[in-house]
């Protein structure tokens, strides 16, 4: 065994254990936090770099994929992939709540902290090869996220936001550890590895029961995805989080919530597919049209991205109904476009709260003078999330919704939703340029200076979302190397 | 090292990039026009280049081709020939007169002049790639220009018209796009390896299975249809032109709306020869459906915008038609219909802003008796008319009579249906042209003086096309025929 496969993770936890005690001793927290956090999160970034031969150092002696634990967590492509995925997103959460947690907010050492220890939970998630590390991982991450969406303990939205995750989370825990335990029951084991052979040897009077702890595991995982009908929480709470921490849910936690999914479905029960597969491509429909249209008449930024949130996680959901190498390799790769995008276009609204803007939609009237390089970032976010070439949001749907198109039959339709979903958001999506660049503005609007912290997580994903999209190449590789580890 | 061994197209395509970029950022405001000129000479200059270089019924020339995306058969490839030439010179050579039209354009001049730039880079990579994806790039390039375009500088109600415009189009887009896909799959079975290079897709596509090609014949024609725009899917047009400021309008329909037929020429007809040979009926139903109904729509309009917008979808049907006679004369015929359409629509347009900018009105009731004050304008609206009615002598009289000679070989006796569109395309024009400069003049219209030198020379140097492919047609025919050759490469085997 290899625990140096870990090193990352070990990291992390360490400076989370840190940041609390640091904080009692310091006075001046806002200058020390962010940046302990952040180079925490810098290293085993790095780190992640090389193993995955990004960086190309052999420093370390590890082979991929390492089994740890007797199974219990493969650190495969898969794994690596979201890892980076996730601890980049964190990164800039990290770089933006410098500048959005200010000095008199209370509990700063908490807040990063938890940061940092629901992202290692999530990135156990992406590990984890057996459904109790699964589930570990899950809680780890959700748990920090409830209190940190609660984190602005004064404000009623804030609070109410996550009392309403808290229940919605701890239930759709519930159910998924249901399932869980019939999956056990009907098994013999949470080898997510053996579930395929186990099954095929259960007794024909058990297929109810099979079926009852399918359902069970679909509905609790699309909670935590916010997948329609399971998505009411989601707009609530991310209108009510601090948005930096919105930013989170949408660009990672909601990720994980898939990086389950795949794990579960396309990983332990592919052999099944048969069964599932249809549930999930009415599912992915439903949600992509249900986020869609409620996005339409949305007046709160927050909001609106928010339902776009929920829209987009249709889109992914259709690699569960599609359920082959190329489409979990495309959602993948959107998962990545998405979470650049919805990290750029969350920690926007986030500099214009800190900036004294507002965060309607009517409030971006005029930025293109305020600001010009925050409105033009914005539109690029947005083009990008409309699926406008060339930008990351376009490769990203391309290859996702053209893998439907591969499998044939009746994902044939679902692309058709799919793309009909994908010209119905242009609508609010273009409300957003307009309100920056086409209409007048009734006094002239100043020139404002924009937060560094969080500018430069915005300019990053910004330039992300565009050289993803001139040049995907790289992206969708490592996309497919890690859906290769996934499904042969 | 030659001159045709440099990339040209490339640089064709580059220029108006750099210039887009330029204009954008530079410091003063008021040079803006002059940048964006300059640097949309120069893409006409290469395309007349190109086309003195260009090797008559060679296929295609001046290819470049550089892989990109190479783990799903993605790669820049661009080439020209007969079918996209003359879309290329009629957009290079529309964007300059546009902007030398737009002159005295005074709000948010950089935007302005940099998006024209921006939605001529759109335009001339539709026409001269090769790979799908690129293809679809540039074919989506183009909207979100268009849109703040209208959005930005257009009429009063200008925020509706861009989101239709936007959305509608993009629908059919993404349509497009899968039956592209569909393509794709199904050609990397034949061929074995994956590529969305359109050149290697055409020789094996025409062999799938009918079932196959009508299908996605159908889908594409979806996409295209609503680019061109056919009666259904036409609603968008008559809202966007109205609402578009001048030179949007021009580069509207003088190229976007060939978007379409070029789409359908290229992809359409030559990759899906049985699609097209089973469905040809559908192109002949929106083609006649969209000349007759354009026209008489055209007959009841008050705003001589509104009807010029008509017309242009009454028009756009003529291509589907010759199109849909699937035979050397008719697709040719298409073809030449596009660029004729092109330019004399822009006339017309350009007319249309004239007189909104000089009368402060665009009804036809209020107009009268302008020959009185604009002998100048007045001449050129007439030219612009009769050639869009199709007179002997004009341009539009040779692709019209083309299509129809083309139909005629494959409908006989039943193109009496469409040729009543001839019938009440000139008594629109003729009435029009009766109400708006016959008689006394209106002095309800104040102080009206005659063309702007800005608006002259463009004006003057389309009267100049009009007249030169009325009475000699055959430099454009002689690219023109073999690239329908080609085109119907698959249906005359």
């Amino acid at each position: 065994m290899n625990y140096l496969i870990l090193l990352p993770q070990i990291i992390l936890v360490a400076i989370a254990m840190l940041i609390p005690a640091i904080d009692l001793y310091f006075k001046d927290k806002t200058r020390i936090l962010p940046y302990l956090a952040a180079g925490a999160l810098g290293v085993s970034l790095l780190i992640l770099s090389i193993f995955t031969g990004i960086i190309p150092l052999e420093i370390f002696d590890v082979t991929i994929p390492t089994s740890l634990f007797g199974g219990m967590l493969v650190v495969d492509r898969f794994a690596l992939f979201l890892q980076l995925l996730f601890g980049m997103v964190t990164f800039f959460v990290v770089m933006a709540s410098s500048s959005y947690i200010k000095q008199y907010d209370r509990n700063q050492g908490e807040y990063y902290s938890l940061l940092l220890i629901a992202t290692v939970g999530m990135m156990t998630v992406a590990m984890a090869n057996d459904l109790i590390t699964l589930f570990i991982g899950l809680e780890v991450a959700s748990i920090s996220s409830y209190a940190l969406t609660g984190f602005r303990k004064n404000s009623k939205k804030s609070a109410e936001a996550a009392m309403k995750y808290f229940i919605i989370g701890a239930l759709s825990s519930s159910i998924v550890l249901y399932g869980i335990s019939l999956f056990y029951g009907l098994t013999g084991t949470t080898d997510l590895a053996q579930f395929g052979t186990q099954l095929q040897n259960i007794d024909p009077s058990q297929d109810g029961l099979l079926a009852m702890a399918t359902i069970f595991l679909i509905a609790g995982f699309s909670f935590k995805v916010a997948a329609a009908p399971f998505h009411m929480w989601a707009p609530d709470v991310y209108q009510g989080a601090p948005t930096t921490i919105t930013t989170f849910l949408a660009a990672a936690s909601k990720k994980m919530g898939f990086a389950a999914l795949f794990k579960v479905f396309l990983f332990g029960l592919i052999a099944f597919k048969a069964d599932w597969a249809i549930a999930f491509g009415v599912m992915a429909a439903l949600t992509m049209t249900v986020g869609n249209l409620a996005a339409l008449k949305q007046e709160d930024l927050k909001r609106m991205l928010a339902y776009s949130s929920i829209a987009q996680a249709g889109y992914i959901m259709m690699a569960l109904a599609i359920a082959t190498q190329y489409a979990l390799g495309g959602a993948l790769f959107h998962i990545l476009t998405h979470a650049f995008m919805k990290t750029g276009a969350f920690i926007i609204v986030a500099m214009l709260s800190v900036m004294l803007i507002g965060s309607k939609v009517g409030d971006l009237r005029g930025l293109r003078i305020k600001s010009p390089i925050t409105a033009f970032c914005m539109a690029i976010m947005m083009l990008s999330l409309a699926g406008i070439p060339p930008l990351a949001g376009f490769a990203s749907k391309f290859v996702l919704f053209s893998s439907a198109i591969d499998a044939g039959g009746w994902l044939i339709w679902l692309a058709v939703v799919a793309v009909i979903n994908s010209a119905i958001s242009l609508y609010y999506y273009a409300r957003v340029l307009k309100e920056m660049y086409v209409l007048p503005t009734d006094h002239i609007p100043i020139r404002m200076k924009e937060p560094l912290a969080m500018l430069i997580p915005v300019v990053l994903t910004t330039a992300a979302v565009i050289i993803v999209g001139l040049y995907p190449e790289p992206f969708i590789d490592a996309a497919m190397d890690a859906a290769r580890a996934l499904i042969p | 090292m030659a001159i045709a061994d440099l990339p040209l197209l490339t640089i064709t395509l580059l220029i108006p990039v750099i210039g887009t970029l330029a204009v954008f950022f530079m410091k003063n405001e008021d040079n803006a026009k002059k940048l964006a000129l300059i640097f949309s000479l120069i893409p006409l200059g290469m395309s007349i280049l190109i086309w003195s270089l260009f090797e008559i019924g060679g296929g295609y020339q001046f290819m470049e081709s550089h892989t990109w995306i190479e783990s799903i058969g993605i790669s820049y490839t661009v080439a020209i020939d007969g079918l996209s030439l003359p879309m290329l010179f009629l957009t290079t050579l529309l964007i300059p007169l546009s902007i030398v039209f737009a002159w005295d354009t005074k709000k948010r001049q950089k935007e302005f002049f940099g998006l024209l730039l921006m939605i001529e880079v759109g335009l001339i990579g539709v026409f001269v790639s090769l790979d799908f994806f690129l293809f679809y790039i540039f074919w989506e390039l183009v909207l979100i220009p268009m849109y703040f375009f209208i959005g930005i500088w257009g009429g009063p109600r200008k925020h509706y018209a861009a989101i239709k415009f936007f959305i509608f189009t993009h629908v059919g887009s993404v349509i497009m796009l899968l039956a592209i896909f569909a393509l794709y799959f199904e050609s990397a079975s034949v061929l074995g390896y994956a590529t969305f290079n359109m050149m290697d897709i055409a020789t094996v596509s025409p062999t799938f299975t009918a079932a196959f090609q009508g299908a996605a014949f159908l889908a594409l024609l979806f996409g295209f249809a609503v680019k061109m725009p056919a009666v259904p899917v036409h609603t968008w047009l008559p809202d966007a032109h109205v609402e578009a400021p001048t030179a949007g309008s021009v580069i509207l329909a003088g190229v976007m709306l060939k978007m379409g037929g070029y789409g359908l020429f290229r992809v359409g007809i030559t990759m899906l020869p049985e699609g097209a040979m089973e469905y040809y009926w559908v192109m002949a139903a929106l083609g006649v459906v969209g000349m007759i109904y354009g026209a008489l729509i055209c007959l009841a309009q008050v705003d001589l915008k509104k009807m010029i917008a008509y017309s242009s979808i009454s028009h756009m049907g003529f291509v589907l038609l010759g199109a849909s006679a699937l035979n050397l004369v008719g697709v040719a015929g298409g073809i030449y219909q596009m660029f004729s359409h092109g330019i004399v629509t822009a006339v017309l347009f350009m007319m249309c802003g004239v007189i909104h900018h000089k009368t402060g009105t665009r009804d036809i009731p209020k107009l009268q008796g302008l020959i009185t004050k604009m002998p100048q304008a007045s001449f050129i609206l007439i030219i612009g008319f009769l050639a869009s009615l199709g007179l002997p002598g004009m341009n539009g009289f040779v692709s019209e009579l083309m299509v129809f000679v083309g139909a005629y070989e494959a409908y006989s006796i039943f193109i009496v249906v469409p040729l009543i569109t001839l019938a009440i395309g000139a008594a629109y024009y003729i009435w029009t042209m009766q109400r708006i400069l016959m008689g006394d003049f209106n002095e309800k219209l104040g102080n009206v003086t005659d063309l702007e030198k800005y608006e002259l020379i463009p004006l003057a140097i389309l009267v100049v096309f009009i007249i030169f492919l009325g009475f000699y047609p055959n430099p454009l025919l002689d690219v023109i025929y073999p690239a329908a050759e080609a085109v119907l490469g698959g249906v005359l085997l």
